[in-house]
């Protein structure tokens, strides 16, 4: 009568450490899933002035294409967008007015050729 | 007619010849003289030394690396002009850029693609100034009057380069699938369509003794970008607006601000100045 007790006090130990440990496992491999490996790089968030300058800036190479009307739209997009960059941190507002100054003088070039061309 | 002797008036005739004589000798030495100072600057004896950029070569910090050594020969056979001039944000200009070991640590610049994750040829490019005391890496760029062994030597690395009067003939290197410049970037460049080519065209020269210049506005186009040279280089489009000269590209303006540093030198005159253009002559 005893030793059947005792067995089954340890069997429902035996069943509760069990459960444990799994569910200690299954939580802990979630939350490992959950965050990023040191291979893994997370993207950065774009910003909305990021976006813009990404879409802006795509369309030197159809330049030519453009009309005047069009580039001076895109002039008028790379003023706005500069006023954004200017006030970003040292480094991104030096690299981007950068970036920015070729492709707005890119249009501005090509917005001056075609204007020439009329006359 | 002239009798040389010692008599009075054959005297005032010797003076009557040397005089044109003598103008003309002094005015083309001082023509001579004045054309030195717009030769083309000869390149460095050493090709591998032929585009080197010296970087902070103003550290005089006591903890400072020293000054970095950039070959654009390493870089160049890798990537395209624009990837770095126009998707980074180099500057033309050496130390103009403002690279600091902190913006390489925050992605731009150097850090751009040396940021120890991005893998090329399948493997992981070093990171560019790691926040680690100590680093051994920092010779690696910061080689400026160092000893220390550069992973890349030039006459291995370009030994299977085709080679021209002064260094590396990067056009035929390329079209004889040696190297394969990337052009784009995931992260750095932005997706745009493809470049359409643009016409090469003839440049007349001023004087009738010198060949046209034959310009691959092709070739130069999917290198640079078209941003690159315009308007920053080649400012404007209305003709005759600006003067291009040889003067203005030995003064490192125009052509010369690639081909004086760069991309194969202005000393090279056939380059750009052959009887006719490739085109032509297949």
């Amino acid at each position: 009568m005893v030793t059947r007790l005792a067995l089954k006090k340890t069997i429902a130990v035996v069943s509760l450490v069990s459960f444990s440990v799994l569910w200690l496992a299954a939580a802990s491999s979630a939350i490992a899933a959950s965050e990023p490996g040191p291979q893994e790089v997370q993207a950065p968030a774009i910003e909305a002035w990021q976006r813009e300058f990404d879409h802006v800036c795509s369309k030197t190479q159809d330049a030519m294409g453009f009309s005047e009307q069009e580039l001076a739209v895109l002039i008028q997009r790379c003023d706005t967008l500069q006023t954004k960059i200017e006030k970003l941190d040292e480094t991104r507002k030096k690299v981007y007015a950068g970036r920015l100054k070729m492709c707005r003088g890119l249009y501005a070039y090509v917005l001056e050729s075609k204007r020439n061309d009329k006359k | 007619m002239h009798t040389y002797s010692n008599r009075k008036g054959t005297t005032r005739n010797e003076h009557a010849f040397s005089m044109p004589t003598l103008v003309c000798a002094v005015f083309f030495l001082t023509s001579v003289a004045a054309a030195q100072f717009y030769l083309p600057p000869p390149p460095p004896k050493q090709p591998a030394d032929y585009g080197k950029v010296i970087l902070n070569s103003q550290i005089s910090k006591p903890n400072s690396p020293g000054a970095v050594s950039f070959d654009h020969w390493l870089h160049r056979s890798k990537f395209t002009c624009r990837i770095c001039h126009v998707d980074i944000g180099f500057a033309m200009v050496a130390n103009t850029s403002g690279i600091r070991a902190e913006s390489n640590r925050q992605g731009f610049h150097c850090g751009a693609c040396h940021d120890g994750r991005r893998l090329f040829d399948g493997k992981p490019v070093f990171a560019a100034c790691k926040d680690t005391p100590a680093n051994s890496m920092c010779e690696r760029c910061h080689s400026e009057g160092k000893k220390s062994a550069r992973k890349y030597e030039y006459s291995t690395f370009t030994a299977r380069f085709s080679k021209a009067l002064y260094g590396i003939n990067w056009e035929s290197t390329e079209a004889s699938g040696v190297i394969k410049p990337v052009d784009f970037i995931e992260g750095i460049s932005i997706k745009k369509s493809e470049m359409k080519s643009r016409e090469d065209f003839a440049i007349n020269s001023g004087v009738i003794w010198v060949h046209p210049v034959f310009f691959s506005h092709e070739k130069h186009s999917l290198w640079n970008g078209c941003e690159l040279c315009h308007p920053e280089i080649f400012p404007t489009a209305r003709k005759s607006a600006v003067q291009y000269s040889m003067f203005s590209n030995i003064e490192g303006r125009h052509c010369g601000a690639c081909h004086l540093k760069v991309a194969f030198p202005l000393n090279n005159c056939q380059m750009c100045h052959p009887r006719a253009p490739r085109w032509a002559q297949q």
